[in-house]
Order: structure tokens, then C-alpha cells, then sequence
């Protein structure tokens, strides 16, 4: 293993030896084995996870067949951990704080970062690598025949350890419960941060979700928060409407029962006109297009969460959008800047605003990793989190 | 024909007057004599003092079929004029009132026009089709066969007299030179507003203009008087970047001299990583698409303002849109004409707005087809055309 630096202090970090779930091959089951984690380098940061949960996107990513998608892989991002050695240059975290990884880096440091306007950093460009941000071409994990593992969105988490780089990195308050903190490392403030933050959703605004998986939920949580008066939740599985209303969903469109009318017509009649607000949450351009034909004229926006195959094209008519004076937005991550607003909605967590424990319908062992994958594909969970033993 | 200072002379009866009609698409219009039957209620008759060609006069003088394809019509809905005699139920004016007629209703009594948020009005932005208001189609024109004339966008200023439903008039201060203010009732208006309230360009901010026309060119003075640091012209026709230096334009590209790289790709190289705002002032789909990711992930906004052919299909990235991307259209630059009108022309009064520039030319009434002529060789900006001289 290699050991890039060089001042004495550090030269004394080894590799661990530890367990991960490694993804081998497209859609089968990830493989657990022992794999090596390198020291972390100059700017990285090295963590023991305590437990991580199973988001969509990790599913997406282990079905692909094409790039972005590579194997072997460590996959999982969304998780919370300890810090168990840090590289050079680097003041944020010591060992043994208690931290979250974030796929979405902050480096603190570029235009992007420092304006309010934005959360996506320009000195890390958003992007699914397989690898370490700063390194070029570089991983820290390897299998024991001394092949290379590739890492996911800056995270990959599905290991006993992992390593950072620190604009991935947010230190957290040791006493939150970890099962509810790791929630807040990607899908709940993703969909919470899409309302409060990219939409600045109002009290009394009516908000149509398309698409309640966790994402969906957590923008419901969020609407929740900012005081919508009408959560509408839009799905084909007519189970998400009884869970839906334990997040303050108010009415519910089947789309698959919709009769001869599209979704987007139903809505406007059931609306007067169109929502205030229109999320789409699954990631499909035929329901972005839905979603936007069903926002009010005038005032209404439309956002997109939904993370759509390569290459997809949404198609709007040139003068509905010239004249019917309607915003669409997108936004990763709901908009927020990892570093100065987990904080924030940990804080809102513990003064018992915001609600988490009814994100997490499952919890397991890190070994049954595969039964995990297995529940979110049938659609029978929100968030399994699973613990490092 | 009217040319007494008293305008009780006329009231409640037709005028006989003289207006250039367009008997069939792209022809030249034909001045003849016209009957302008009395205003009804909530509606102002009003004698054009002069009018100004704009694009979408030429778009849809162009067009030959469809529902939109309507003959004899009098065209024209940039201008400025006096109060001649009130209907039924009209408050805030009264005869001899210098008022803008404006093709964008304002109700004032529906909840977008009372609402701050938008400058939809739920009442009448619905249809622009009707001839009137209030009436559906009835007509307050007759040619001289007692033909009824279509009217076109509620002004029809190409007329020494028209009728103008209340919801589509502005009365403003008779301090301002009349064909200045002309201007406001149309192109600059659309662009002053698109950049101070639609997009809500800040100090420091860069900007990206597709298309210098009169309307391109008013969002570069309203960015220019926002502090913008950088303003980029886009245009085929490199003469408009000698003119375009007067509003304010910082750079300028020729899409022409990009040789293998996009247009998009030029402004992102040019801004280190795209402009803050864009703007598309021409009605191109495809021009649109460049514009929307000229423009920064992770804050970027695009505001449409160009009206092209009718409903054409308009493309954008997925995951163009996910990164933090803004799109919306306005029509006449978000304002709400009642309120926000008097807004330019006390920045004018206060020689802080420029809008001596626009006037490329000015003529008389018989010799408006020259007008288009000159617009659409490129050589005009705003051509007044007076109806006195």
C-alpha cells in the first residue's frame, strides 16, 4: 500500500484490513470479503462506519452495464462514522469525531461555494467517479489479490472503513442517534432541502410530489416544515398512500387509475389551476413534462430531483414556456451546502421538528446487505440501515 | 378626420379615421379609411399619437394558416396615445390622459393580479385571441365596406383611433417625451423587466444575451443599470456589436466565428464556468438549448423572452437541469403594467435609462411598410411611426 506522505506523524498510519460488501458484477449480489483500506492522504480522512442505509441511486448504479458504472465497486453513500486517522492539512475533524459523508462536496473554497446561490463546488465538479476527488486516477481500497476496488460518489460506504476527502466530510454531534443521523448524508435532505431550500416552498402553498420513495417523503417532510396546506402524493403503487400520510401527505393520485385523464389534468381540476409547487422524485422526462403541465400558470414552479438514465432529454413546448410564465428547476442534494446545513437539520431533528424515525422501516446486519438490496427493489421498505457489527 | 383639441365632439359616436390594414399575410399593409365604433364598458378609446414596430407584429403578419391566420387585421401593439373618450365603468381615466396601451393584461382583480408574485392574470392572459376583452369577438372596427376588422393583442395601434379594454392601458406622466414612452409599451419594457424582475440580475453578475434586437438590447440596460460586471452579446449580425456597446455590452459572440465549438461552450470557456443569467431574445428552440446551458450549474438561470413560431418543441438535458439549473419564459418582463410601468419612466425622467437609442428611425403613418422592410433587413431597431406628421 502506498503511503504518500511525508511527515513522521503520519508515516505511521497502516492499512486496515476490514470487511466490505463488494459489488462484482452487474446486478448480482454484492460479495462480502476482506478487503485493505489505504491511510488517507494528504486532505483525506479515514472512517470507521457505524451504519449506512440503502438509497436508489446505489441500486441504480449496481444494475448498469455502461459507464458510469464500473466493477468491482464499493458502493453506498449514504452513512454515518468515526474518524479513525486523518492525512496531512487537514483541521476540520480529529480522531474519533463522529461525522457524516457526503457525496456532494464542499470544499469551502471556490465562487461556487462561497455564493449562497449554489451548492454544486466547482473545485470538485459533481461527477460518478471512480475515484478518490483529488487524485487523479486514484483508490484507496483494494482486494487481497492486490486488485483494485473502485470507489462511489466520493463515499462508499458498504465497508467497515472507508476514506474521505474532507470536502466530503461534515463533523456531527456524537449524540444523535446514528441510524436517523446517516439519513441526513443523502436521500432526506435531498428531498427536505428540495422544499425548504431550491423551492422555498411557503405556509399555505399547495405541493404535488410525484413519486413517494424516500426522496418523495422527505420533500412531503420538508413541505411539512415549511407549512404547505395540501401535500398532494402522486404514485402507481397504491401501498405508499397509507405510509404517505405519516408524512403529512394530504390527498393521493394514483396514476395508473387515472382513467382517460392524464395526471397533470387531474391535478389542475383538483387544484383549481395548478400547484404552487411540483416535485418530480422518480426521474423520468415523461413525468417532469407531467409535473410542469400541472404547476400554476403565472407563479408555479416545477422541480426535478429525479435522477433520469444518461443522456435523457426533457421536451416542453416553446410556448408554454414563453407564455405561460412557469419556472422549472432542478437541483442535486435539494440544494444545500453539506457543511453548513446538515447541521442545521440535525439541529431541527433534535428540537423535534423534523421527523426521521419514520424514514427507517428496517434495520440489519451489514451481512444481509443483500436482503436490503432486495426489499428496495420490491419497493417494500423506505430506508433499511444497516449496522456494521 | 379628429384634429380639434376637443374630444367631445366624437363622444359616444364612430370616428372615421385612417388605419393600415393587412388584408393578407406578409403583404403590404394598405391605409384606408377605418369606422372605431365607440368604447363599450371597461373599455377607453384612444387616438394614437405614434406606434413602433416590434417583431411579433412582423411574426404574425407573417403567418398564413391556422387559427391565428385572420383577415383584414390591424396589426401594431407598441404605442402611445391620448385618452379620446371613456366607456361605461372606467375609474383612472379620463379624456386627454397620455396612456400606453400594452398587449399583457392587468386586471387587478383576479388573485395574480393581486398577488406580488407574478404578472399572470388569470382573468384574460388565457386568451390572446379574441378581439375583445370583454365582448369575445365582437369588433369595434369597420372597414369601408362595413366589414368588421380583426384586432390584434387587444391594442391594434396601427390606427389613428382603436379601443383598448381598461385591463390593457397605462396612464403615465405627460412629462416624458410621447415616443419614448412608446417603448415602454412593448420591447423595452420586456427586457428592462426580464432583468430586473424576472431574473433579479444583482451587482457583480454576468449575463448572457441571445439575440440583440431592441428586446435583447433593453435586457442589457436593465442588467447594466443592475451593476452587472459582464454583459454577452450573441448575434449572427456583427453591426448589432457596435450598437450593442451603447447598452452597456461588455463581449460579444458570433456564433458564426465558433468554428468547431458551441456557442455555449465559448460563454462557459469566457465566464470560467458559464454566466449567472441568460437570456433568449429571438423565439429559437435551438437557441434556447445553447442558452440554457451557457449558463453556471448549481445557480444558473435562463429567462425565454423571444416569441417564435408557434408551439415548437424545445429540448433540455436531464441532467442538464438536475445540476442546479433555472429555466423560465416571461411575457413582457414580469411586469404588472399598472404598477410597474411608471417604474422606467421615472428612471428615463432621471436620465438613468437610455432609451434615445432604441429610436433607429422615425416616419411617417403612410409609409409604414417601410418599417418592416428595415426590420427585417437588420437596419432598425425601433421605428417610430407618427400618426400627425
Amino acid at each position: 500500500m502506498e503511503n504518500g506522505n511525508s511527515s513522521g506523524d503520519k508515516s505511521s498510519l497502516k492499512p486496515i484490513r476490514c470487511k466490505a460488501a463488494v459489488s462484482r458484477k452487474a446486478g448480482e449480489p454484492l460479495v462480502m470479503e476482506e478487503i485493505m483500506v489505504a491511510p488517507p492522504q494528504s486532505h483525506e480522512v479515514r472512517i470507521r462506519i457505524i451504519c449506512t442505509a440503502l438509497c436508489h441511486s446505489d441500486i441504480t448504479f449496481w444494475k448498469l452495464q455502461v459507464p458510469p458504472a464500473c466493477f468491482p465497486r464499493i458502493l453506498g453513500h449514504e452513512a454515518i462514522g468515526v474518524v479513525e486517522s486523518v492525512g496531512e492539512n487537514v483541521d476540520e475533524v480529529v480522531e474519533g469525531d463522529t461525522v457524516l459523508p457526503t457525496f456532494m462536496p464542499d470544499c469551502g473554497d471556490c465562487v461556487d461555494c462561497k455564493s449562497p446561490k449554489s451548492n454544486l463546488c466547482s473545485k470538485f465538479p459533481f461527477k460518478v467517479s471512480p475515484w478518490m476527488p483529488r487524485y487523479e486516477n486514484s483508490s484507496r481500497f483494494t482486494d487481497l489479490n492486490g486488485n483494485t476496488l473502485f470507489h462511489f460518489l466520493n463515499v462508499s460506504s458498504f465497508s467497515e472503513y472507508t476514506v474521505l476527502d474532507v470536502a466530503n466530510v461534515v463533523k456531527i454531534d456524537s449524540s444523535i442517534p446514528p441510524s436517523r443521523a446517516c439519513l441526513l448524508s443523502c436521500g432526506v435532505s435531498t428531498g427536505v432541502g428540495a422544499a425548504w431550500k431550491t423551492a422555498q416552498v411557503e405556509q399555505g402553498s399547495t405541493v404535488v410530489i410525484f413519486g413517494l420513495g424516500s426522496i418523495g417523503l422527505a420533500v412531503a417532510e420538508g413541505a411539512r416544515l415549511c407549512g404547505a396546506s395540501r401535500i398532494i402524493g402522486v404514485d402507481i403503487n397504491a401501498a405508499k398512500f397509507e405510509v404517505g400520510q405519516k408524512f403529512g401527505i394530504t390527498e393521493f393520485v394514483n396514476s395508473m387509475t387515472c382513467e382517460n385523464k392524464r395526471v397533470s389534468e387531474v391535478i389542475n381540476e383538483m387544484t383549481g389551476g395548478g400547484a404552487d409547487y411540483c416535485f418530480e422524485c422518480v426521474g423520468s422526462s415523461a413525468l417532469v413534462q407531467e409535473a410542469y403541465a400541472c404547476c400554476r400558470k403565472g407563479w408555479g414552479k416545477t422541480i426535478t430531483l429525479g435522477v433520469d438514465k444518461p443522456g435523457s432529454q426533457i421536451c416542453l413546448n416553446s410556448s408554454d414556456v414563453l407564455h405561460n410564465g412557469k419556472t422549472l428547476m432542478g437541483s442535486l442534494f435539494g440544494g444545500l451546502k453539506a457543511k453548513s446545513h446538515i447541521p442545521l437539520l440535525l439541529k431541527r431533528y433534535m428540537s423535534k421538528e423534523l421527523e426521521l424515525d419514520k424514514f427507517v422501516t428496517h434495520e440489519m446486519k451489514f451481512e444481509d446487505i443483500n436482503d436490503a438490496f432486495q426489499l428496495l427493489i420490491d419497493g417494500k421498505c423506505i430506508r433499511c440501515v444497516l449496522w456494521m457489527g | 378626420m379628429d384634429k380639434t383639441s376637443s374630444f367631445s365632439i366624437h363622444e359616444g359616436k364612430p370616428i372615421r379615421c385612417k388605419a393600415a390594414l393587412c388584408r393578407k399575410a406578409g403583404e403590404a399593409l394598405v391605409i384606408e379609411e377605418i369606422q372605431v365604433d365607440p368604447p363599450q364598458a371597461y373599455e377607453v378609446r384612444i387616438k394614437i399619437l405614434c406606434t413602433s414596430l416590434c417583431h411579433t407584429d412582423v411574426t404574425f403578419w407573417k403567418i398564413d394558416s391556422g387559427p391565428l391566420a385572420r383577415f383584414p387585421r390591424i396589426l401594431g401593439h407598441e404605442a402611445v396615445g391620448l385618452v379620446e373618450s371613456i366607456g361605461e365603468h372606467v375609474d383612472g381615466f379620463k379624456q386627454g390622459d397620455v396612456v400606453l396601451p400594452v398587449f399583457h393584461p392587468n386586471c387587478e382583480e383576479c388573485k395574480d393580479c393581486k398577488s406580488s408574485k407574478s404578472n399572470w392574470c388569470a382573468r384574460f392572459a388565457n386568451d390572446f385571441i379574441s378581439n375583445t376583452r370583454r365582448y369575445g369577438m365582437a369588433s369595434r372596427f369597420k372597414d369601408s365596406t362595413g366589414e368588421d376588422i380583426y384586432h390584434f393583442l387587444f391594442v391594434s395601434s396601427f390606427s389613428e383611433y382603436t379601443v383598448v379594454d381598461i385591463a390593457h392601458l397605462v396612464k403615465i406622466s405627460p412629462d416624458i417625451p410621447v415616443e419614448k414612452a412608446a417603448l415602454l409599451s412593448c420591447g423595452v419594457s420586456t427586457g428592462v423587466g426580464a432583468a430586473w424582475k424576472v431574473a433579479n440580475v444583482e451587482e457583480g453578475s454576468t449575463i448572457a444575451v441571445f439575440g440583440l434586437g431592441a428586446v435583447g438590447l433593453a435586457v442589457a440596460e436593465g442588467a447594466r443599470l443592475r451593476g452587472a460586471g459582464k454583459i454577452i452579446g450573441v448575434d449572427l449580425n456583427p453591426d448589432k456589436f457596435e450598437l450593442g456597446k451603447k447598452f452597456g455590452f461588455t463581449d460579444f459572440v458570433n456564433p458564426t466565428l465558433c468554428g468547431e465549438k458551441k456557442v455555449s461552450e465559448v460563454i462557459r470557456e469566457m465566464t470560467g464556468g458559464g454566466v449567472d443569467y441568460s437570456f433568449e431574445c429571438v423565439g429559437l428552440p435551438s437557441l434556447l438549448t445553447e442558452a440554457f446551458i451557457s449558463t453556471r450549474t448549481g445557480s444558473g438561470k435562463t429567462v425565454m423572452l423571444g416569441m417564435g413560431k408557434h408551439s415548437v418543441p424545445v429540448s433540455l438535458g436531464s441532467f442538464d437541469l438536475l445540476s442546479g439549473r433555472t429555466i423560465c419564459g416571461s411575457l413582457f418582463g414580469g411586469l404588472k403594467s399598472k404598477l410597474d410601468i411608471p417604474v422606467p419612466v421615472d428612471h428615463y425622467l432621471k436620465k438613468e435609462l437610455n432609451l434615445d437609442s432604441f429610436i433607429t428611425h422615425e416616419l411617417k403613418f403612410q409609409e409604414i411598410n417601410k418599417a418592416f422592410e428595415l426590420l427585417e433587413e437588420g437596419k432598425s431597431l425601433r421605428c417610430i411611426i407618427w400618426m400627425d406628421k
